[in-house]
This record gives structure tokens, sequence and C-alpha cells, in this order.
């Protein structure tokens, strides 16, 4: 769609900048996509009993909270998944999003700098591995990029195809 | 009534029509925002009851008899049974061991105890080339497991170095913990003082091995043999290589630590194919490789059980003279 501005004054509803066509779609892909990446962290997590081998190689919690972490964040990604696809409180689960994603990208630093071999876990697998093979800023940057789609819909939670328009919210 | 008047009171009414707007989006965001919530809720409790109700809910029952085998390897099974045979291989170090074990420690023992399957724990070191303390750690609980077998206490002993296991890189198995858990078995004070022995005995072969012994026979086989070459080497076969170069392996004869490392080697070729091992937890039903999803779930590992044949043990008993000092 062109932007046409006939020469005379605007009329009183401006016709759609550029931007309030487009943005609707990027947030429709950012929902999807990330969307597609939680639901697919989650399901490669399975089984639990290596999901929570995998928190525990971080070190960070006792053995009874590395367990509950173990065997409910997938199932949080999975929730987030859900809703991101119904396009149901965009804006506030986009915003959980990016932070969980943070709160990652948190983890893995402090694994980096406690010098901790150990794969992320972010999609399946986990534990140590051998000191060459960290990935440890390839992890950091993917989560960045997921924290940004996140961020984005979040900002701007107008989209098409989303329950929140039904329900009279971000129109 | 005045037009000020008027005015006014038409101000007041957008005023309070305005409001209600305000309190209308507030009230659809907190709907919406409270729907969320509740899916969130849903998903995650429904969830995790699902996957809770996979944990076996814990065995207290008799163990079955526990057999020493030639090997070095412990067969759990009630005496005469036929059954399938399911081998566990395991490295105390090993995180992902700990929650097998924890998971489906239970429903072996139960399986085992109920005659539904015959039970081969073979624990491993696939550790044993790692720095220390993971390689001293792995190697010391190894071969702490193999003198409890001697005792018959080996399956309880098992679970306790598991749920003991020091986070990796971490010093744990310490020779005083290994002893004092030997004493938790209700060992007499002549067993506890053979196991003491015993471990005194492995601790200082596992500091020459790890210490002195690997990083000088790895540096000499670097410069010689190669990085690479080494980086596809399995130990055994890199110690056979120092036996001939100058790097005297004789010191691990007859000790469990050089035990549980021959044992490692063996694993590595004892099977093939899509069978092969490649690390741990393995196991394996009547020779076959359990994936993950079937080994790392109670109802996974229970149902794979229940569907097999019976299977063959591939080790013999150790001797009647329980050559616990093997020569």
């Amino acid at each position: 769609m062109t932007d046409t501005n006939d020469g005379y004054p605007a009329p009183a509803p401006q016709p759609p900048t550029r931007w309030e066509t487009v943005q609707p779609w990027i947030t429709l892909a950012c929902r999807v996509g990330l969307a597609a990446v939680l639901i697919t962290a989650a399901v490669t997590k399975f089984p639990p009993a290596l999901s929570v081998q995998a928190v525990e190689a971080y070190d960070l919690f006792p053995t009874e909270v590395a367990q509950l972490i173990g065997y409910t964040l997938p199932l949080f990604e999975l929730a987030l998944a859900l809703l991101l696809l119904a396009g149901l409180a965009t804006r506030y689960v986009g915003a959980a999003s990016a932070l969980l994603m943070v709160v990652f990208i948190a983890g893995i630093v402090s694994a980096m700098v406690r010098g901790l071999n150990i794969d992320c876990g972010c999609f399946g697998g986990g534990g140590q591995v051998d000191p060459g093979e960290t990935t440890y800023g390839l992890s950091i940057a993917r989560d960045i990029a997921f924290a940004a789609m996140g961020a984005f819909a979040a900002i701007w939670p107008r989209s098409p195809f989303a329950l929140d328009r039904a329900l009279g919210l971000f129109r | 009534m005045g037009s000020e008047a008027r005015k006014r009171s038409r101000e007041k009414l957008r005023e309070q029509r305005e409001k209600e707007k305000r309190a209308a989006k507030r009230n659809r965001t907190l709907i919406v925002v409270g729907a969320a919530v509740a899916v969130v809720v849903l998903v995650v409790g429904i969830g995790y009851a699902i996957l809770n109700s996979d944990r076996s809910d814990g065995y207290d029952g008799p163990i079955a008899a526990q057999t020493l085998q030639d090997d070095g390897s412990v067969v759990m099974a009630e005496e005469g049974v036929s059954a399938p045979v399911v081998e566990v291989y395991a490295d105390y170090q090993c995180p992902a061991c700990r929650q097998f074990e924890l998971l489906n420690g239970d429903v072996l023992k139960e399986q085992a105890a109920e005659g539904n399957a015959v039970v081969h724990f073979r624990p491993v070191s696939i550790f044993a080339q790692q720095p220390t303390p993971i390689s001293s750690n792995s190697l010391r609980a190894g071969a702490a497991a193999r003198a409890a077998a001697d005792h018959g206490v080996f399956v309880d002993y098992n679970d306790t170095l598991f749920e003991n296991q020091p986070a990796e890189g971490r010093e744990g198995f310490s020779v005083s913990d290994l002893k004092e858990w030997f004493r938790e078995t209700d060992a007499t004070d002549d067993q506890a003082g053979e196991f003491d022995e015993r471990i005194d005995a492995e601790d200082a072969v596992v500091t020459e091995f790890t210490e002195d012994f690997l990083p000088a026979l790895t540096a000499d086989a670097t410069e010689q043999i190669g990085e690479a070459n080494i980086g596809t080497m399995v130990l055994t076969d890199l110690i056979a290589w120092g036996a001939d170069n100058g790097h005297d392996p004789s010191f691990l004869e007859g000790t469990y630590t050089g035990e549980i490392i021959d044992a490692t080697g063996t694993a590595y070729t004892r099977y093939s194919g899509e069978n092969e091992f490649r690390g741990t937890p393995s196991v394996y039903i009547n020779g076959e490789l359990l994936d993950n999803n079937t080994a790392m779930t109670a109802r996974g590992l229970t149902e794979a059980i229940a569907s097999a044949g019976d299977g063959e043990v591939d080790t013999r008993p150790m001797g009647e003279d329980d050559g616990g000092e093997a020569e």
C-alpha cells in the first residue's frame, strides 16, 4: 500500500502511515517466530530428568529447586508459546518472553564468568562439555535476538489474528 | 441556567465519559491479563501433574540377590529367574547418570525383586581422562562401588554414591566419606577394616594414575602420534600404546581402578551399529540401546522391560573364591 497525498490538507482520519500498515505484520511475525522457538525449546527439553540435569549443570540452585525448574521451565515456555500464538495479552506475554530471555542470558553469562564448561541446555542437551566446545557467545546472541522479538511485541502489541482484538485490546 | 453553567455541566459529563472509557479499558486489560495468567497456571499445573505422575512411588521392599561378576559388574536378580536383561552403564561423576538413578533406580529394584528383570549394573569411568578432580572422583567412586560389591552391598552403595555426587569440577567422594558410607550399610568391623584398606590402596592408585601416569602418557602420545589421533583412542588403547612406549601401567594390575578402566574400554567394543556404547548413562535391554525417552522416563523403562523377551547375561559370576584380590 502506498501513501498518496492528493495535494489537499489531510482530512481528519489520516490514511495510515507506512509504519502503521507494516507494524502489525512484524508483530505477528515476532509472535509466531518466538512461539516456534519456545515450542522447540520446550519439546527438546523432554524428558524432564535430562532437563533437570541441564539446570543442575549451572550449579546455581539447590537440588530441589533445580528439580522444580527442570520440570516446570519447559511447561512455562510452552504456555508462553500458546499465548503468543493466540495473541492473548500480547503486550504482557511479549514482555514476559523478553524477560525470560534476559534471565537465560544472565544464567549463561554467570556460567561463562565462573569458568564452567557447559552446554546452555537451551534446546535440550545441557551439562558438561569439553572446554573447547562451549558456545556461550552464540547462545547469548541467539537469546538477544529472541528477547528483541519479545520486546517488539511488547512495545507494539497491535497485530492481526489476535484474541486481543476480539476482546477490544490493541485494535 | 446561564450558558456558563451549561458549559460546566457539559464539561463534567465529558470528563465522566472519559473516565468511564479509561476504566473500561483498564478492566479489559485486567481481564485479558487474568486470562493469560490462567492459561499459564493451567498449562504449567496440568503439565507438572502429568510429568510428575511418571516418577515412581519409590521402592522400599527387599532387594533381589546381587551377584558379583568376573569383570567387576554386578547382577541383581531373583535366583534362577529368566527375564529381560537390563544393562546399566553409569559413571558416578556423570550428572545424567545421577538423574537416571534418582528417577529409575527404584523401578529397577522393584522389577528385579518381582522377577520381571535381570538388572546388570556395569559401572564405567568415561571421565577417567578428564581433568582432576572429575577424573579422580569418577575413578575413586567406581573403585569404591566395586569394593562394596565384595561385601554384597553394591546396590545400596551405588545409591549412596549417586545421592552424594559432587558437582562436576568439585572435590568429592573423599576417602573418609567413602569409608563412612560403607559403615552405613551395616558392615561389620572386619568388613569395614577390609574396605578401608582397599579404599586407601585404590586412592593411591587413582592419584598416581590421574596426577602422574596419565599426564605424562598423554603428553608423550600427543607428541608422537598427534592430538587428533588420541582424540579417537579409547583410554585402554592409549594405555596399551604407552605400555610399548615406556609408560608401564603395571601399577593398575589387580586394582579396582584398573578394572573399571578395562570395563570402560570393553564397553566401547561390546556393541556395534546403532547400539554402540557412546557415553553414560546407557541402558540396554537384551543388548539393545534404549533412547532417552525410554530410559529416562519411569513409564518408558517399565514398558520396555514388560515388552522384552528373556535375555542372557554375558558375564559369569566371580569364582567361588570370590577373588577380591584378583591376580
